[in-house]
């Protein structure tokens, strides 16, 4: 049990409502968070300084045009903000973050997140055309009945890890049937609490997520990541599966850039060490008879599974991006968990936990040594 | 090499047999040149092992030319940039064959000129193209998609092609070394067409006799050139009304989300770093809260339609129209289409077409003393 | 068909570390133990200067093995350098088994520099298992 700000407002009200009275009360300078961009309904993140422009934010809206974590990272990497900033941001979008602020790209300062158990996201191709406005009153639907919303995100239907870590302040969306009549803002840190403290909004309760409820998603989720798994390990067999699955890839690299993990200013996999001469060409030539140009597909993708495997937060982003539709998610989520166990390591889970790969302990792993 | 000789060399063309169809034509006179050690190589489209989709590829064992497929209904990788990988570190030591389509070959030649490419012992041979479906139409169903692709080029039919192919009256544009012209060739049969003597010395080690009258050819691809250009302008015209003024030109990128997939694929983007990558783009959060507290909020991050502005700013004088960048993006935005129209003016002012020739200089690397007094303020 | 396999001298990459296990390789070839020509060595500092892409390359263009040989956990010449290259394997191994790929193709083995015959025994192992599970086929492959 936390304490808990109940306001009885319609969620995405209540938590605009909110903003808007610290940024009156100069509490905070700022926030980032959804928002509608234009007439058409376009949505994107914006950074609010001023409350009236909340009028139009969206905070919990199922689009996540880019990682937020990746915002963030680019937000503080020159420097810590001075100003107190909120950031409304999804699970994985924090936790990217914090994976991000442990390799030195963000700074934690100064910063306050509101989050909420997500009930997923669409495709951003779905933004196209409206047609995720369109599908709106369906998705919460399915949020308040406690299931999978219907075309989903792959990356979204498998995600068990639709909980909050480190959030300062917690929305339990999930399963709440009056979601659209009352929100409770659950105060998980000391920051939360000090950030509303006598806030002349709603009334103060004891809260706690409800775990049954997250519980019973968990286990159709879970479901759902095993069905996307069976699959990728069916055309996964050997290196022809392999071809085949990344054949159509363009090398645009677009899902190493939306990747909240790489940060790499200069990519390996775009750097002079990856590049052929002629005479690189020349050798492969006599041995394979033929090479396809570029070159270096699968040594970029599996290269990038050694480099984000890791701190894959499964976000979903990578799949997202690509123009060629290549199921990238589902592998890199697959892999990376795989990897991750091997550790006990949850992405974002906490700042302190460090990265696996920089730490050690002297006796551990015998087995992996013939 | 004087306009006569140019004209002389350009009417060198000869006639090659395409009894089982221009595909196997082709590879047919590519598998002879390997034999008689005209190319060490050759670098054409072939399908991936999964049948989904097309690549480039470099072969050396002719064996694997009976797999080729010179005009393959998307454009997976621009061909410009299949060249520049091989080449870029340095010129090839074995004898290379490009088969590419004209827009393709273009960039090849606007990235020589920028040094990201070199084509010694490279022969670049163009061929007559019906345009490429859209690479996302095509993913959704290969099988049918290939279907409809040769049934549309069989009628030289290209409603079904991208926008911008659909537009391009450069299709049939004699660019390479050497030429493929298949349009109102006799049945079973096609022109190859000499546009330099790296080509002409191709015919004439084959020993076929450049003799053949290709007049019909050309007249048909002035008349379909001719057809596009009008597109051209009508899809401009459209064009242009929908992005005028700031606001429509806002809207028509808002949905962009700064993947840069378009600067990547894009045959002559080639900077390692994108200026639009590198620090000169990253700033202190203070600044960032400023820009918001002038207008109470900005997108975050901002500056999407600088990117859009700025890579034009550097890469239209060199823009093929090629569609590479509309493939690529996720959010549908007609980038290639605006991208085409703005380079069509920008190179239009200097008389310029990218990649048409290898000795027309950049013309931002050149300059008459004399000229664009029309741009300058003469007040005062 | 068998005997095309008993032919097969695998090429095995090995990444073998300047302080121990290189210098063990030596002392095999000095004491004059037989192993199988299947090993091609390449000297490192340490074993943690391996990078996962390293094998990934050598993978993908066709090594029938890659072995990574270092020092005797705590006997690292840079006190902690093996500790990081073990934790980097285990990763390794388990995302090219995770992909579909032959995990049995890695290996990674403690050999220190008085270790001859160890060196010997390791390598013979190694070639026989490589030589059961056959040529690494990325090798001819056209569409990597």
């Amino acid at each position: 049990m936390v304490k808990a700000l109940k306001i009885n407002k319609d969620s995405e009200q209540a938590v605009i409502y909110l903003l808007k009275l610290l940024l009156e009360d100069n509490r905070i300078k700022g926030v980032l968070t959804l928002k509608k961009i234009n007439k058409k309904g376009d949505v994107a993140y914006t950074l609010i300084t001023r409350p009236d422009e909340l009028d139009d934010a969206v905070p919990f809206y199922p689009l996540m045009p880019i990682n937020a974590g990746k915002l963030l990272s680019r937000f503080t990497l020159k420097g810590k903000t001075r100003e107190p900033i909120i950031a409304v941001v999804k699970p994985c979008e924090l936790r990217g973050f914090i994976e991000l602020v442990k390799r030195n790209q963000g700074n934690l300062e100064n910063l306050f997140f509101i989050s909420s158990t997500c009930g997923g996201v669409y495709p951003i191709k779905m933004a196209v055309d409206g047609v995720v406005k369109n599908n709106l009153s369906r998705y919460w639907d399915a949020v308040k009945k406690n299931e999978n919303a219907a075309d989903l995100r792959p990356a979204c239907k498998g995600c068990e890890e639709f909980i909050p870590y480190t959030a300062d302040m917690t929305v339990d969306l999930i399963g709440k049937n009056d979601l659209d009549k009352q929100c409770v803002i659950l105060l998980n840190t000391k920051n939360g609490e000090q950030l509303v403290r006598n806030i002349k909004l709603g009334e103060f309760i004891e809260g706690e997520l409800d775990k049954e409820k997250l519980d019973k998603l968990r286990v159709k989720r879970e479901r759902e990541k095993k069905k996307i798994f069976d699959e990728i390990n069916a055309k996964i067999n050997g290196i022809d599966g392999l071809i085949d699955i990344f054949g159509r890839c363009i090398g645009c690299h677009g899902c190493m850039r939306v990747c909240p993990i790489c940060y790499c200013k200069l990519c390996e996999f775009e750097s002079p060490d990856s590049e052929y001469t002629p005479s690189n060409y020349e050798l492969e030539l006599k041995k394979r008879g033929g090479l396809r140009v570029p070159p270096g597909i699968l040594y970029y993708q599996l290269g990038r599974l050694t480099h984000v495997s890791i701190s894959c937060v499964g976000c979903g982003s990578c799949e997202d991006v690509c123009p060629v539709n290549i199921p990238l998610t589902s592998i890199f989520k697959k892999v990376g968990e795989s990897v991750q166990e091997l550790f006990n390591y949850i992405p974002g889970r906490n700042l302190e936990e460090d990265i696996p790969l920089i730490t050690f302990e002297k006796e551990e792993f015998a087995e992996i040594e013939e | 090499m004087s306009k006569n000789e140019e004209k002389k060399l350009r009417k060198k063309a000869a006639i090659l047999s395409a009894k089982n169809g221009i595909r196997m034509g082709i590879i047919d006179f590519l598998k002879k040149s390997m034999e008689r050690n005209i190319f060490d190589a050759v670098l054409i489209p072939m399908r991936v092992p999964a049948d989904d989709s097309f690549t480039y590829v470099l072969i050396r064992d002719k064996n694997l030319l009976k797999n080729a497929f010179p005009l393959p209904p998307v454009m997976s990788i621009q061909g410009g940039k299949a060249v520049s990988s091989i080449t870029r570190l340095g010129k090839s030591n074995i004898k290379i064959a490009a088969v590419m389509r004209p827009c393709e070959i273009r960039a090849t030649i606007e990235l020589t000129k920028l040094g990201q490419t070199n084509l010694e012992n490279i022969t670049l041979i163009g061929i007559d193209c019906p345009g490429v479906l859209p690479l996302s139409d095509f993913l959704n169903n290969p099988e049918e998609g290939m279907r409809l692709f040769d049934d549309a080029v069989s009628r030289w039919d290209d409603r079904i092609m991208r926008p911008v192919c659909q537009m391009c009256d450069k299709s049939s544009m004699i660019v390479g070394d050497l030429h493929i012209g298949f349009l109102d060739a006799e049945k079973d049969s096609f022109f190859i067409i000499s546009n330099s003597q790296k080509g002409s010395d191709v015919i004439d080690k084959l020993n076929i006799t450049p003799q053949a009258d290709i007049s019909s050819w050309q007249t048909k691809v002035e008349k379909i050139s001719e057809k596009k250009h009008k597109k051209r302008e009508e899809t401009f015209r459209e064009l242009k009304s929908k992005i005028d003024g700031l606001d429509n030109l806002l809207d028509t990128f808002s949905q962009c989300i700064s993947c840069h997939n378009c600067m990547k694929v894009c045959p002559v983007c080639y900077c390692r770093l994108c200026y639009f990558d590198s620090d000169k783009v990253k700033h202190p959060p203070e600044d960032y809260l400023e820009r918001a507290k002038t207008l109470g909020s900005i997108r975050f991050l901002p500056d999407t339609l600088l990117f859009q502005i700025g890579r034009m700013i550097h890469m239209s004088l060199s823009c093929v129209s090629c569609g590479s960048c509309e493939d690529a993006c996720p959010m549908s935005i007609p980038v290639a289409q605006i991208f085409s129209m703005v380079a069509d003016e920008t190179q239009s002012m200097f008389n310029y077409v990218s990649g048409r020739n290898l000795e027309e200089p950049l013309p931002l690397t050149t300059y008459k003393e004399d000229e664009l007094h029309e741009m300058e303020d003469t007040h005062g | 068909m068998e005997k095309d396999k008993e032919d097969f001298m695998p090429k095995i990459l090995a990444f073998l570390c300047n302080w121990c296990s290189y210098a063990g390789a030596d002392l095999a070839g000095t004491s004059r133990i037989k192993y199988p020509p299947s090993v091609l060595p390449i000297r490192v500092m340490c074993s943690s200067r391996v990078d996962p892409l390293f094998v990934i390359k050598a993978y993908l263009s066709g090594a029938d093995g890659v072995l990574i040989a270092g020092c005797h956990p705590g006997d690292c010449h840079y006190e902690k350098g093996n500790y990081y290259a073990r934790r980097r394997f285990v990763m390794l191994k388990k995302i090219i088994e995770e992909i579909g790929l032959e995990p049995e193709r890695l290996r990674l083995s403690w050999i220190s520099a008085s270790e001859g015959n160890r060196y010997a025994k390791t390598v013979t192992e190694f070639t026989e298992k490589i030589k059961k599970i056959g040529e690494n086929s990325t090798k001819n492959r056209i569409f990597l």
